[in-house]
């Protein structure tokens, strides 16, 4: 069992989007959606969990009359995202 | 993709994969603004010659005057790459995105500041230093976008810039416009024709 890992990244859906956030200066839901092939239901549920934790930001705002939920990675996020890989790699050896 | 626990493997397999892909992009319109300053520039240095040719010598030095209507290049084009990009719903923004609007932001303040200095205060070889700077600008973009095409594009208007000493008075223009041609209206059909690609991959 994995008894050091953040738990909150240790998510398959969480993980992934971590994982593209760290990848990019930002991302819209749209793009997160179609990268994770997941339901915009269970995507905003997990995206409101990273944000609560301080890991993601996220900013909701209109392109012309469309609305928008863009996310990036915090500090806090990055770090974690850092020691989460450290643990990964910890485990493997 | 679910909110499931996944072993060590999946997890680096899974962060691997996710990072992969938000590689090799090419946004719908990535050469727009190539294309909005390359139009524009190419039009008005033919134009702003083309009056020069038909007033001067009846006009005398008065024909210099059409000079002023580079001032039309970063009014329109400012306002245009502004609308575009303030409506361009960019699903992802890249570290690579943020370093070309800095180079861009720098080179076109320089750019803007000199023509300014030369227009009003003493006359340099501004078409010279324009086409230089914007050409250095260009093959950066190419450079760090990892594009062939901008790239060498972007060296040859660097190399342009040089006709521009060797020629004088407004016959410069002809020079100049054709270096934009060639510097950013063939980049810039490239890149979108790179972008329309990848979206029917």
């Amino acid at each position: 069992m994995f008894k050091n890992l953040d738990p909150l990244l240790h998510s398959q859906l969480r993980l992934a989007v971590m994982s593209i956030l760290i990848a990019v200066e930002e991302a819209d839901f749209v793009y997160l959606k179609e990268k994770t092939e997941a339901t915009a239901g269970n995507l905003s549920v997990q995206i409101d969990k990273l944000n609560e934790a301080g890991y993601i930001e996220v900013e909701k705002s209109f392109v012309g009359k469309k609305p928008r939920t863009t996310c990036r990675i915090t500090t806090l996020g990055r770090k974690a995202f850092e020691l989460y890989v450290k643990a990964l790699k910890d485990y493997i050896g | 993709m679910e909110d499931k626990e996944i072993n060590e493997k999946e997890s680096l397999e899974l962060i691997t994969q996710m990072i992969q892909s938000t590689q090799h992009r090419f946004e719908k319109n990535s050469g727009g603004p190539f294309l909005i300053w390359g139009y524009l520039t190419t039009i008005l240095s033919f134009t702003i010659w083309f009056l020069f040719k038909i007033t001067y010598p009846e006009w005398g030095s008065k024909s210099y005057m059409w000079q002023y209507l580079w001032f039309i290049l970063p009014v329109v084009g400012g306002i245009s790459t502004f609308l575009i990009s303030r409506n361009n719903e960019q699903a992802i923004r890249t570290y690579i995105d943020k370093v070309t609007k800095y180079i861009w932001l720098v080179f076109g303040i320089a750019g803007f500041v000199i023509s300014c200095i030369s227009m009003f205060l003493w006359s340099t070889p501004i078409l010279f230093i324009i086409l230089l700077i914007m050409g250095m600008a260009t093959t950066l973009t190419g450079l760090v976008i990892k594009h062939k095409v901008v790239t060498v594009c972007g060296a040859l208007g660097t190399l342009g810039s040089l006709s521009c000493l060797f020629i004088s008075g407004i016959d410069q223009n002809i020079a100049f416009g054709i270096s934009f041609i060639i510097m950013m209206i063939i980049p810039g059909h490239v890149l979108n024709r790179a972008a329309h690609n990848q979206k029917n991959m």
